[in-house]
């Protein structure tokens, strides 16, 4: 089927089908940016007449604003907390992708290059903790960090936790990476008299970049893009992260759809830009942390 | 001694002794400081009833209640300041607070900066409202704030004929009387006299670890339960002092509010003391009579629930402590150090992130089933798990409740609260997702695996944006987009001459904008996911099926279709539990919207938790959850060996 040549004619009915689908896909982007751009709160790209005709509704949908102007942005970091809000999610998405690496990379050492009672268990064990629901987890952390611990509305606690929960998923996936790295190079080293852990920092982690890079964006992005937990946690308008603080433009009876969509643009592009450059190696990654274990 | 099976004992025995007898001297005194704070708690709420009652005859407004607060509050030194508030034009009726002098004096009206005032009013307004119609003590109508000096603030409402009027708010002194420390010299004896008894015990003892054992569990216990013995009665002593304290404190209340009320005229029955010794539930704990005679069967029963519970502590403590002594005197401790020792470099390695884990998964995760199992709510967080244990209760609510449809006048209508309902959401959530994504996800991917199609990369990297977009942002761009007033889904219909759709006010419609949403974020997954494979399919074996004569069709179930199976299946076993568990989606497109009805299971624990605030019927729901999960694990292995090789 993939040999038919270079007949490009016959593949016109692909290309119409491309073509909406492109055009649903990239429907709802050009959506935000235009309510982005108009410089209003609401919804209507336009304001559609009494009785409007077809033309109006067609304009209705186009996705460009009436004028284009700055005005969200601007207003969004100068007159919202929104600012603070990004720098809340970068401190947490930052010291988040510190620490989950440091963890992980260490756990990950020990499971590949180490045979220890209680390998195989830890390895399950981290591998079953995966499928916790976040609810179930939800209550009881709630009640350890903010009754018990009263981290409430503080980084501290958004870190610990995220840090945490990225844990197994990290340790699969670099595991896997030091795996490979052939254990030829250490022995040699450990001969000459060098410490494990000067290996560790000298020999495995060097070589492992690659995929310490994968999972530190993993951690980052689990950082940047986490709602659920982000919202249980953090009560307080001005600890809010960006996702918490994007939600809370047009949750209940907020209807500023205009910040919301100039906050998203700032949120997304990031992390848009990181995913689509790296993308290849998030789905290997994904795939073999999750199939192979 | 110095062989390993008796050393291993006598450490046991030692470091079992040390642990349980100094946790237990520690809960000692952490008990009998509860005791004297109770106590405490209760005279301030004896005086702050008291002045209550004292304030309403006096008219709730006026001079005479000045008076009578003034003079309250100027003869008893366990009484720092009070004052009185009073909703009927937001006043400070009365107030003794040093605060409230010169032009701040009372009567004022309430500045703007003191509204926490008249919000605690308010609170404690709607608590004693409700227990009354309610004809139950479920809401704090009392509230008693420790404050940073020691000493106490109460809150209490203020009725007036039959209605809650004000209320009071009353400081107390930092309790006279401290909290005596537990006695240390029977904590020593306990931990000293078994292991000299033990020390002799091993020179006739044959050297066999289960005699050793044995012999150290005995002493051990023997040691702990007399300290035990010594704290039960040092506890009961407390508690029958604390209870003879307060009914004398009323008394004495009651005596000079008597004597106040007749300097001021105050008309009414006697005063009864017993009355205002109440929880702060405001149910009455009738230790004493209103003459302020201890009736000591109530008395007896005090002591008792304060001994049961010091009791059924020991035990757990005595539990653990014989473990901890087992755990040495079998060798086990020894065996478990060598083997941490010898693997020391590995441990090293693995401890942050086990320590983490332990703390802020592991934990958690057995916590959460742990309160499933109980009645916790908001209202009961400072309890300990047994004393709200309801046993299996949470589970059968949620399972044997098969109402999902009820019968009435106007039809059938469904349940939507039901966990079946919600189940059978999800269900159709996942299949139909899962269903979309891969149809979508597939169909792209061949199509873009053809070779000489053009623009096929910029198809590719526009068709993978949806997966690259944070999915609470695609959620909320969506919500805005089904808007039924400015969305650009009802312009849409509009153009082409339908009527705008409600989207959010039916079940089915409602449902099917999540199902937009999300089948818009998942199918480049499947899609890119489907293409890798496709790309790695050898171009020969298409080849050798054409010499052989095969149609189209027939190449693509034996060829392409077998060759993406070890990559699908995978992706489409970890899309289903990502589906079940899409909590953003729908939380943040739909809400559940409308009434609850397109809630799926995880959104609907959520909202148990944090909008019920049920955290114990949550937590059960949840472990339905996993329960569910972990079968389907299980179940998809089985078919598929996924995990084979781990």
């Amino acid at each position: 089927m993939s040999t038919r040549g270079l007949d490009t004619v016959r593949h016109w009915p692909l290309h119409i089908l491309l073509g909406i689908m492109v055009i649903i896909t990239v429907y709802p982007l050009l959506w935000v940016l235009t309510v982005a751009f108009s410089g209003q709160q609401g919804l209507a790209i336009v304001q559609t007449p009494q009785d409007p005709s077809v033309l109006d509704r067609l304009r209705a949908i186009t996705p460009w604003p009436e004028h284009v102007t700055w005005s969200n942005f601007t207003a969004v970091f100068a007159d919202q907390p929104f600012a603070r809000w990004l720098g809340n999610s970068l401190v947490v998405a930052s010291a988040t992708t510190l620490l989950g690496v440091f963890l992980a990379c260490t756990a990950a050492y020990a499971f590949s290059r180490f045979r220890f009672p209680g390998r195989r268990a830890g390895m399950m064990s981290f591998l079953v903790a995966q499928m916790f629901p976040g609810t179930l987890m939800l209550i009881p952390l709630y009640i350890i960090i903010v009754k018990w611990l009263g981290l409430g509305s503080s980084w501290l606690a958004l870190i610990l936790v995220y840090s945490t929960t990225s844990i197994p998923f990290c340790v699969w996936m670099l595991k896997g990476y030091f795996d490979t790295i052939p254990k030829e190079l250490e022995e040699s080293a450990l001969m000459d008299g060098a410490s494990v852990q000067t290996v560790f920092m000298k020999i495995i982690l060097p070589l492992a970049k690659p995929a310490i890079a994968i999972t530190a964006l993993f951690s980052f992005m689990t950082g940047w893009n986490e709602f659920i937990l982000g919202a249980t946690f953090m009560n307080k308008e001005s600890m809010y992260t960006a996702p918490v603080g994007l939600r809370f433009f047009v949750a209940g009876f907020s209807q500023q759809w205009g910040f919301f969509a100039a906050g998203a643009i700032v949120t997304a592009i990031p992390v848009l830009v990181l995913f689509l450059v790296l993308q290849k190696y998030l789905v290997s990654g994904l795939t073999a942390g999750a199939v192979k274990g | 001694m110095s062989t390993p099976v008796r050393r291993h004992a006598l450490i046991g025995l030692a470091v079992a002794g040390l642990v349980g007898v100094l946790a237990a001297w520690l809960l000692l005194g952490a008990g009998r400081r509860a005791t004297t704070g109770f106590r405490a708690e209760r005279e301030a709420v004896v005086s702050a009833r008291a002045l209550a009652e004292l304030v309403a005859r006096a008219g709730a407004q006026g001079d005479q209640v000045r008076q009578a607060v003034t003079r309250f509050t100027a003869g008893d030194q366990s009484i720092r300041s009070a004052r009185v508030i009073i909703f009927e034009g937001l006043s400070l009726e009365a107030s003794t607070f040093p605060e409230d002098v010169g032009d701040k004096a009372a009567p004022r009206r309430l500045a703007k900066e003191e509204k926490p005032l008249f919000d605690q009013g308010q609170r404690l307004r709607a608590a004693a409202e409700t227990n009354r119609e309610d004809q139950a003590s479920m809401k704090e109508e009392i509230e008693v704030t420790p404050m940073a000096d020691g000493s106490l603030q109460v809150a209490a409402p203020l009725s007036r004929d039959g209605a809650v009027v004000g209320f009071l708010q009353l400081i107390a002194a930092p309790p006279a009387v401290v909290a005596q420390a537990a006695p240390w010299w029977p904590a020593l004896l306990a931990f000293i006299v078994p292991i000299a008894l033990f020390a002799l015990a091993t020179t006739v003892l044959p050297e066999r670890r289960l005699a050793l054992s044995v012999a150290g569990l005995v002493l051990l216990m023997a040691g702990l339960l007399g300290f035990a013995r010594v704290g039960s009665s040092t506890l009961a002593g407390d508690r029958g002092a604390a209870e003879n304290a307060v009914a004398s404190h009323a008394t004495a209340v009651g005596t000079r509010a008597a004597t106040l009320a007749g300097e001021l005229n105050l008309a009414g029955q006697p005063f009864d003391p017993s009355a205002w010794d109440v929880t702060v539930f405001s149910k009455p704990y009738g230790v004493f009579s209103p003459t302020g005679q201890v009736d000591s069967a109530k008395l007896e029963a005090a002591t008792v629930s304060t001994v049961a519970s010091w009791r059924s502590l020991f035990w757990l403590l005595g539990g653990i402590s014989g473990l901890l002594l087992l755990f040495f005197s079998t060798g086990l401790a020894a065996r478990l150090w060598s083997i941490l020792v010898t693997n020391r470099g590995a441990y090293f390695y693995v401890s942050p992130a086990m320590v983490g884990m332990l703390l802020l998964v592991f934990f958690p995760f057995f916590y959460g089933i742990a309160l499933s199992f109980t009645g916790s709510t908001i209202y009961n967080t400072d309890k300990s798990i047994p004393q709200i244990w309801v046993g299996l209760k949470n589970y059968t609510e949620i399972i044997s409740d098969v109402k999902v449809a009820q019968h009435s006048a106007g039809g059938w209508a469904i349940n939507y609260q039901n966990f079946y309902w919600t189940l059978w959401v999800t269900v159709a959530w996942t299949i139909s997702n899962v269903a979309i994504g891969v149809t979508v996800g597939l169909i792209l991917a061949l199509i873009l695996n053809i070779k000489g199609l053009r623009f096929r990369p910029i198809y590719r990297v526009l068709l993978i944006l949806p997966w690259a977009v944070p999915n609470y942002i695609t959620a909320l761009i969506w919500k805005g987009m089904f808007h039924q007033q400015f969305g650009v889904v009802n312009q849409v219909l509009q153009m082409v001459g339908m009527d705008p759709v409600s989207w959010f006010e039916k079940p089915f419609t409602s449902f099917l904008a999540c199902l937009a949403t999300n089948g818009w974020l998942s199918f480049p997954f499947m899609m890119v996911i489907s293409l890798g494979a496709l790309q790695s399919i050898p171009a020969d074996l298409y080849e050798a099926a054409r010499v052989d004569g095969a149609s189209r069709w027939r190449q693509f179930t034996s060829i392409t279709l077998p060759s993406l199976k070890p990559a699908l299946v995978p992706a489409v076993i970890l899309s289903v539990v990502w589906t079940f568990n899409m909590f953003n989606i729908i939380y943040l497109v739909s809400a559940g919207e409308p009434a609850h009805s397109t809630e799926i299971l995880i959104t609907q624990a959520y909202k148990l938790a944090f909008e019920q605030y049920r955290y114990g019927y949550a937590a059960a729901y949840s472990t339905v959850i996993f329960g569910i999960l972990l079968l389907y694990g299980t179940w998809q292995n089985r078919v598929t060996k996924a995990t084979e090789g781990i």
